[in-house]
């Protein structure tokens, strides 16, 4: 019931790559839970649990935006790790994977919180690049920008640190306390689901800047559900 | 006339006040006082705020004055300042800060790094400590999800030379 | 035109790098290596020497954008060099420019892409992976993407071509008010998408689809939670207990 190598390696690529979206590189949003789910299970042979994890996670840290020198909760490490446990462990599923893969979820969201740690180790790691450069400036004619591509290695570091805590953690207490909890998670898991995004959509709702915002949800909500009561 | 959040951030009108502070205190209306803003800056500015929101940017003076004589009188103010030198200034000229949030001050030449976002020489701290004496509570917060750290408790940690 | 001393390659030289813009972030001077590797190739056809030791320690200075806005405050600053470095008297010095812009075009492009367009893609591909569907992340990738890599290319060239004008251009889509309106759809979808999960749980468990209506005040309620503080994290282990509790009891 240990997680096999091949498996932690293809996550680790996944992590790093997701991982260096999220703020380093490219900021194509393939670091958002709802594409790094899915991608590392398809890496991983079962795409669905991806998506699972990425449906799950995506609206909880939405609205925490990286703004200026703010860091967000580490979601995409979160939701990389969760899907490596969730395909890797599946035999403590035993056969109910929707409960599993909540727990393994509910598991990796506290163990994502080093996230932040290590994204802000790797940036204050990053100041000395700055000196480096200044140091070659004062020496030399030219100046190696290239030292900027060393805070990619950072920053890489950094989301890898994450997910092999998030795996490593996650893995003895999912195998000891997965038995205990999921009987009782097992009935509960399709409400469970959608608490998920009713927690996520309330945490958006609290920090938007949109005029009646409450007057807009509730009403899409009630005829969204008028409409699919009736029809 | 309510100040729902007066903020020292060198950065003036950015992500973080716009997109994080002006939901959290529902504020109205934007005010940032400072006596270097050249007109295009001040025209650039303008357009970062959607046009829901009031805008004034001008001298700590004036603006001074516009508090006195009530012109924000049903607002929500988000007051700004790029300094403690300005902040200071604004108190004695009667604007009414009783609680100072300190966002983000640039590290410079001579500056310490006392969190990641804030860098104070001894000039700064003097004109906090005259501040905190005149009955202003300060803190220090870059966005609300944060947790909130006190002025006080912000000086007694050890500072690595930089 | 200043264009003749710039070729078309330097400039895609530029555009690529302008993907690392954050690849270096420090907490010192934030995205300050990024627009000097950026810039790089740039400063090196235009300058030479004493001259560009002096242009790399210029653009070493403080800089922090948002990373798509960046590219039309990168295109106006090539702009502006190239006309510093023939020696033309431009309104705008390069490092007043990039001083003034920086910041509202960081609100502008935090507003926009992170508060506005993403949270906005999202719900619309959530819809489809809540049906299972594959194509979820594609067509968030697809929502978010176009308009990411239309600002990324349009915004360098407009401020190549156009220098420190190109913020009349930016300004004149009046781009915050558009960000509000995103949320507003963000919103309703979200409404949307709340009741669509709602009702294909009540009609799985047999629960009277009218009950769905208490889901709203649950919401405002969490909302009011996290504003007051309460960590998400918290909400969901608790939600989650009070849940396997309640299901367990009836």
């Amino acid at each position: 019931m240990l997680i096999s190598w091949t498996h932690l390696l293809i996550g680790g690529g996944a992590a790093v790559i997701t991982g260096l979206d999220r703020t380093a590189a490219l900021q194509f949003m393939i670091c958002r839970p709802l594409v790094a789910g899915p991608l590392t299970g398809l890496m991983l042979g079962d795409w669905l649990v991806g998506m699972q994890v990425g449906m799950l996670l995506e609206l909880l840290w939405l609205g925490r935006l990286p703004v200026g020198a703010a860091i967000p909760p580490d979601d995409t490490q979160v939701a990389v790790g969760s899907t490596v446990l969730a395909v890797s462990l599946a035999e403590i599923g035993d056969g109910n994977s929707l409960a599993f893969v909540i727990l393994c979820v509910l598991i990796a969201m506290p163990l994502g919180k080093a996230g932040q740690f290590f994204d802000h180790l790797a940036r204050a790691r990053n100041g000395r690049l700055l000196m480096r450069i200044e140091h070659t400036l004062d020496n030399k004619e030219g100046c190696s920008e290239y030292c900027h591509l060393l805070g990619l290695f950072n920053f890489g570091v950094a989301s890898l640190a994450t997910y092999v805590l998030i795996v490593g953690c996650g893995t003895p207490v999912l195998r000891y306390l997965g038995p205990l909890l999921l009987p009782s998670l097992t009935p509960a898991a399709d409400w469970v689901k959608i608490l998920f995004p009713i927690i996520g959509t309330a945490a958006i709702l609290g920090m938007v800047n949109v005029n009646r915002s409450i007057t807009l949800f509730s009403a899409a909500y009630a005829m969204a559900l008028l409409l699919l009561w009736l029809a | 006339m309510t100040i729902v959040l007066a903020r020292i951030d060198s950065r003036l009108i950015h992500g973080q006040v716009l997109e994080a502070w002006v939901p959290y205190c529902k504020a109205t209306c934007i005010v940032v006082a400072n006596n270097e803003i050249s007109p295009v800056q001040k025209i650039v500015m303008q357009a970062a705020v959607p046009s829901k929101m009031h805008v004034y940017i001008d001298k700590i003076s004036e603006i001074a004055e516009q508090f006195y004589h009530g012109k924000f009188a049903d607002e929500r103010v988000l007051l700004l300042f790029s300094s403690s030198h300005d902040a200071l200034e604004a108190c004695r000229l009667g604007i009414p800060v009783t609680r100072l949030n300190l966002g983000n001050m640039h590290a410079g030449p001579g500056k310490l790094r006392y969190t990641s976002t804030i860098a104070m020489n001894a000039e700064d701290i003097d004109n906090f400590q005259h501040l905190t004496e005149s009955g202003v509570s300060i803190s220090v917060q870059s966005v609300p999800a944060n947790r909130e750290t006190r002025f006080s408790k912000l000086l007694k940690r050890k500072i690595p030379e930089c | 035109m200043n264009r003749r001393r710039l070729t078309l390659r330097c400039f895609f030289q530029v555009f690529l790098r302008t993907f690392v813009l954050q690849g270096s972030w420090n907490f010192e001077r934030l995205q300050n290596l990024g627009v000097l590797f950026a810039l790089a190739p740039a400063l090196r056809q235009l300058y030479a020497g004493k001259a560009l030791q002096d242009a790399y320690r210029r653009n070493l200075a403080y800089f922090n954008t948002h990373p798509f806005l960046g590219a039309p405050i990168l295109g106006a600053m090539l702009n502006l060099e190239c006309a510093r470095s023939e020696g033309r008297p431009e309104e705008i010095e390069v490092d007043d420019f990039r001083q003034m812009v920086m910041a509202p075009y960081a609100a502008i492009g935090d507003a926009l892409f992170w508060g506005g367009l993403r949270p906005f893609a999202a719900a619309i591909a959530l819809f489809f992976s809540f049906k299972g569907s594959f194509w979820a992340p594609v067509i968030f990738l697809l929502i978010f993407n176009l308009p990411h890599l239309f600002f990324r290319t349009a915004g360098l060239w407009l401020g190549w071509v156009q220098g420190w004008k190109v913020t009349e251009t930016v300004q004149r889509y009046n781009l915050p008010d558009v960000a509000i309106r995103l949320k507003e759809g963000t919103v309703v979808l979200l409404g949307g998408l709340c009741a669509y999960l709602t009702f294909q749980l009540l009609r799985g468990e047999g629960v009277p689809i009218f009950c769905g209506l208490a889901v709203v005040p649950v919401v405002l309620l969490c909302g009011w939670a996290t504003r007051k503080g309460l960590s998400t994290l918290l909400l969901v282990w608790s939600a989650t207990a009070i849940a396997v509790a309640l299901v367990r009891f009836f």
